[in-house]
Formats: structure tokens, C-alpha cells, sequence
């Protein structure tokens, strides 16, 4: 099952940064957005770190949909579903191939915009960076093993596509406000009160989404039409 | 016996497509799958590949998965990717491990080979037709069930299909072919499904069949 979804993830990867669209699209969208909030700013004036967390945050969701939205895109292209859905790996290894393709570029995504943030919204970055950065890797889980889920939901059909971010704002709002907590203790150094509570909330959504991938991606992804 | 088919029917929201259709195929056996536009005959090749579910009846496969074979109305094709890393891809997926040799020899096999490198998004609907078919028989798979693969092919390319349905037959593969001229596939086929009015027409040897009863 690895085997076929890394097979499938570095294929993604391959035509995905061969062509460039849907992440440039992504990349945009959450450049501007931050752009955007820091003109909101008076000059010289610096936004409080959980703003600017805030902003890191909504920056990446945006690009996670346009993501998992051009994933699953692209085997619909010229039917390319109904090969991976014949293929002898268990429909749950296109989940998780579509995952470790979200996930690394999430990662790309959010390594343009964190300098952004810190250098639009006013931000410097404290000693717990380590602690930031272990947490982007850990939300990052939960926002691909969602988004992998209901990405292929939109199948390419453009009446669906608008369920996948309407499904999936709501359900990210936990692991996101933990984000932002613990993001803002990245950039102000000041660790926040229940940070624990913070991180544990974290790991059982990204467990929860998890099962639920598991579980439901087989009656997600099939090929009827 | 590959597949058996038992009183299979399906249902589009209140629209019936197919009822009551029963048959079994064989290794080493073609079977042409006939009928007028909008028949069913490509939903029920879904249903055979296990790409749809049956409202009623029952699917017996004795193949596994990976030993399925099938071509659709699309081709399956990356258009970014080169005909060789599309064919690599489907391969590895397959669980093979077939060197770059073995894939140029199967591009060869349907003449793509001086187009390996080339983005397969340049490719006529011929081409990527071949590179299709390549594909589906690079797999070398027990159960081949083919949804027109004529279509955007000229003569050459056809008598190349022709050719690899037979060397597949030859191993011992059961297809199930939808053909838009069935007349002229008749000699290649060992049996005809024939379907009509939402049900089967004819099941049987393919020397029994005219075709003018349903086409």
C-alpha cells in the first residue's frame, strides 16, 4: 500500500511542479493575503503575534484547498481514476499518495510564507522556534489527512469543488485556534497558558482525520459517475 | 471461468440502463459485446472491471484485481508526463518492476517508441490510443476489457490492436471487446454478447450471430 501511494505521491509531485499551476495559484493567494493584512497596519506599527499566526494559518488552509483541489484534478484529466481504482493497491493508498503529495507541498507553500509573515506583518522570530516548527509539521498532518479525504470529494466536478471548502473550514477550526496559539508563542516567545491542552488537542484530530480517511475514502473515491 | 455475470442490473437514479444480464467468460476467449448506442454496453464493462456495483444481480470475479485490464473512453494519460514515465507509472503501481527496456519494447510494440521522451499532452488521439493500449497490455493481465479501442485509430494502428488481442487471446486472456464494427470483428471473436431493449438479445458462439439483428 506505501509502495503504490508513494508511487502515486512522487507522480503528483512530478506534474504538479512540472507545471506549476496549482501551486503557483496557491502560492499567490496566500502571499496576498497576507500582503493584504499588512496594510491594515499603520507604518512602523507591529501586529500581535497571534494576529500574524492567524494570518500564517488562514494563508495555508487557502492553499491547501487549491491543492488537494489540483491533486485530484489531475486524474480526472483523462480518466485517471478508474486506473488507479483498478490497480492492485487498496483505494486507501491514493488517500495517503494524495497526502504526501499535499503535505510536501503545503510545506513548500508555508516556507514562502512564513518569511512573509515575518517580514510584512512586523513579526521576529523567538527562541521556540523549534517548538513552531514541530507544530506546523503537526497540524500540516491534520490539514493534508482532512484535506486528502475530502479533496476527493471535488473529483474535478466543478459543482462539488465548492463542498470541499465548505465542508472542511469547520472541521479544521480546532487544530487551527491550536495553530494559532502555539504560533503565536513562536513568534513572541512567551509560551501560552494550557499549551499542553493545545497539543493534545492537535494529536487527536490529526488521529481522528486519520480514521476517518481510512474508513470513508473508499466510499469517497469510487467509480461511479 | 474469469467472470460470471448473474441477472446483473443497473439503475441511474429511476432510469434502467441494463436487466437480467447473465454470461460467463473464459481464458483464452474474445467475446464481442454488441448493441445500438446507449445499450449499456460501457456500463457494463464498468460493471465487469468492478469500476460500477450492480444494482441487482451478482459480479463473480475469480481474477484478482491487479489482472484486470481495462480501456475506457479515456486514456488514462498524464498529458505533462512522457509516454515512458506514463507507462513507469502504471507499472510500479501494478507492482511491477519492469526496467526501461521492457517499457520501450512495449511503446515499440504499438510504434510510439521514437516518442518515449515527449510529453504524451502532444500526442494525437491515435497515439495516446496506443500508448493506451501499452499500457493495458504491458500489464499483461488475465481479464482485458475493451471499451472501443478502435477509436482514433487508422488502419496501421488497428491491425497492431488486432495483433495484440490476438497474442493476449494466445496467453490465455479472456477479453471482452465493444466494438464499433462488430461485422468486421466477428471472425476475431469467440462469442458475442448481444444486448437490446435493456437486456441480452444473444449470448452465444459467434458463428451463430448476425450482426444486422442489433446493429
Amino acid at each position: 500500500m506505501l509502495k503504490a501511494a508513494v508511487s502515486i505521491a512522487a507522480k503528483d509531485l512530478k506534474l504538479v511542479l512540472a507545471r506549476g499551476t496549482g501551486l503557483i495559484q496557491a502560492l499567490l493567494l496566500g502571499l496576498l493575503l497576507i500582503f493584504v493584512f499588512s496594510l491594515s497596519q499603520q507604518i512602523g506599527e507591529k501586529m500581535s503575534a497571534q494576529a500574524a499566526a492567524a494570518i500564517f494559518w488562514l494563508a495555508s488552509v487557502f492553499c491547501q484547498v487549491l491543492v488537494f483541489n489540483t491533486l485530484f484534478s489531475l486524474e480526472e484529466q483523462n480518466g485517471a481514476r478508474f486506473g488507479l481504482l483498478l490497480s492492485p493497491a487498496p483505494v486507501q493508498s491514493v488517500w495517503i499518495g494524495k497526502g504526501i503529495g499535499g503535505f510536501v507541498l503545503l510545506l513548500c507553500a508555508q516556507a514562502v510564507f512564513l518569511p512573509a509573515t515575518i517580514v510584512f506583518l512586523g513579526q521576529s522570530v523567538s527562541e521556540l522556534w523549534h517548538i513552531g516548527l514541530a507544530m506546523v509539521v503537526a497540524i500540516d498532518l491534520g490539514l493534508v489527512l482532512l484535506g486528502a479525504l475530502l479533496g476527493a470529494l471535488s473529483q474535478g466536478q466543478a459543482a462539488k469543488e465548492s463542498l470541499l471548502s465548505i465542508i472542511l473550514f469547520p472541521l479544521l477550526i480546532p487544530i487551527l485556534l491550536a495553530g494559532v496559539r502555539i504560533g503565536s508563542a513562536a513568534f513572541s516567545g512567551i509560551i501560552p497558558e494550557g499549551f499542553g491542552d493545545w497539543l493534545g488537542i492537535v494529536c487527536a484530530f490529526d488521529a481522528l482525520f486519520g480514521a476517518a480517511g481510512l474508513l470513508l475514502f473508499g466510499y469517497i473515491y469510487s467509480g461511479e459517475e | 471461468m474469469l467472470l460470471k455475470l448473474d441477472k446483473v442490473a443497473k439503475f441511474y437514479g429511476n432510469r434502467l440502463i441494463i436487466k437480467d444480464v447473465s454470461c460467463t467468460i473464459e481464458p483464452g476467449t474474445v467475446t464481442i459485446l454488441a448493441g445500438p448506442n446507449g445499450a449499456g454496453k460501457s456500463t457494463l464493462l464498468k460493471i465487469m472491471a468492478g469500476l460500477s456495483e450492480p444494482t441487482a444481480g451478482e459480479v463473480e470475479l475469480t481474477v484478482e484485481n491487479d489482472s484486470i485490464g481495462y480501456v475506457g473512453h479515456q486514456t488514462f494519460i498524464y498529458p505533462d508526463l512522457s509516454a515512458l514515465e506514463n507507462l513507469s507509472f502504471w507499472s510500479s503501481l501494478h507492482g511491477q518492476k519492469n526496467d526501461e527496456e521492457t517499457l520501450l519494447a512495449a511503446l515499440d510494440r504499438v510504434e510510439l517508441k521514437r516518442f518515449a521522451f515527449e510529453r504524451a499532452g502532444c500526442f494525437s488521439r491515435g497515439m495516446a490510443q496506443r500508448l493506451n493500449l501499452a499500457r493495458v497490455f504491458l500489464l499483461q493481465p488475465s481479464l482485458i476489457l475493451l471499451d472501443e479501442p478502435g477509436t482514433g485509430l487508422d488502419v496501421r494502428s488497428m491491425a497492431i490492436l488486432h495483433n495484440e488481442i490476438a497474442a493476449a487471446k494466445e496467453r490465455g486472456a479472456g477479453l471482452v471487446w465493444i466494438s464499433h464494427s462488430v461485422a468486421a470483428d466477428l471472425v476475431r471473436a469467440d462469442k458475442v454478447l448481444a444486448i437490446r431493449d435493456k437486456k441480452v438479445e444473444y449470448f452465444g458462439e459467434a458463428q451463430g450471430y448476425t450482426p444486422e439483428a442489433v446493429c
